[in-house]
């Protein structure tokens, strides 16, 4: 009995309370991984915004702890400013990514011109 | 058959005898000039009777190898650029010359994700989830295997097991909707243990001593390519 209590409660902590941890290679991941399924599992207008909600959120809270912000996700949130024609933002954000890490310039730089 | 083997290294597993060998003698081109830092995960071959078990490990599988040190070109958009192509899973992909992938995505290494289980069994133990996937990870430069490995993971659905990690899955499970992602996370986090850190990680290229690659699931894994 007590130890389902505890299983459960490291359970609720893993699932939710994962927001303030920090990787080993220094990165705040906030609730991405649940976003993202949910948005990659029932795709629409509500998922998606909350799903980049979360992306800004990781960048916001990133630079406030002074971390870098994890590889793509200023891709991720370029993409799909891209998708829906905000294209300056879209470039903003991959010059971003690019910066962080350079080994996304080929990638991102095909991106841009196919998405044009 | 292979269930059986399955079983039988969980078991050896739990009990302590499995040979184990260190990251830079089980994969040393890891530890070379052709270590990888782009890594391009193509969509999961998916073998299994699971139909939604591909998209559940494509969509989990950035955040651990990340975490490891890499980068790993954004699933969301590789996804949609396979699927633009007419590419849902890797099965498509395994003829093509590793090099395309340098030339079109900046990719130093492809990786490959094979589900080769996700059943529900109900005979062998009360109730549980038997999960098992290989992994390859090809140069794009000389198409030489990188690093490989098969992580099998047999899930206790059933409940109060005592054992406190497959507690937290059998809960995840009855919440609804994390259920499956958990055990697709609970086989990458498994897995990467036998990764060498990359150019990301503090420990990158100082884990060479770290015995922690089950050898049998380097073998396995490349035997069957």
């Amino acid at each position: 009995m007590k130890i389902r209590i505890i299983a459960i409660a490291t359970a609720l902590v893993v699932l939710s309370g994962c927001a303030s941890q920090v990787t080993e290679a220094g990165y705040y991941w906030g609730n991405y991984a649940n976003t993202l399924y949910v948005y990659a599992k029932e795709p629409s207008d509500e998922t998606l915004a909350k799903h980049v909600e979360e992306l800004n959120d990781i960048i916001v809270e990133s630079n406030e702890r002074e971390l870098k912000v994890p590889p793509g996700i200023y891709a991720e949130l370029g993409y799909i400013e891209a998708k829906t024609g905000d294209d300056a933002a879209a470039l903003a954000h991959y010059e971003a990514e690019m910066s962080l890490y350079p080994e996304s310039r080929i990638f991102l730089e095909r991106l841009t011109a196919d998405q044009k | 058959m292979k269930r059986i083997v399955t079983i039988i290294l969980a078991v050896s597993f739990l009990s302590g005898c499995v040979e184990m060998g260190t990251k830079q003698d089980a994969f040393p081109s890891m530890y070379g000039p052709q270590k990888p830092v782009a890594i391009l995960v193509v969509p999961a071959i998916n073998e299994s009777t699971a139909a939604d078990a591909g998209d559940l490990l494509n969509v989990t599988v950035s955040q651990p190898f990340t975490n490891m040190g890499y980068y790993v070109m954004p699933m969301p958009i590789v996804a949609d650029i396979f699927r633009n192509e007419g590419i849902i899973e890797g099965t498509q992909i395994k003829g093509l010359p590793a090099e395309l992938f340098k030339k079109n995505f900046g990719a130093d290494a492809v990786m490959f994700m094979t589900i080769e289980s996700w059943d529900k069994n109900y005979a062998v133990l009360a109730g549980n989830v038997t999960v098992g996937i290989e992994y390859v990870l090809l140069s794009t430069t000389s198409n030489e295997i990188l690093w490989s490995y098969e992580q099998t993971v047999v899930v206790d659905t059933s409940g109060g097991s005592g054992n406190i990690f497959a507690d937290i899955i059998a809960t995840a499970i009855s919440t609804g909707m994390t259920d499956y992602a958990s055990v697709a996370r609970q086989v990458h986090a498994q897995a990467v243990t036998a990764m060498p850190f990359g150019k990301y990680h503090p420990r990158n290229g100082a884990d060479g001593l770290d015995k922690s690659v089950v050898l049998a699931a380097k073998e396995s894994a490349i035997a069957e390519d």
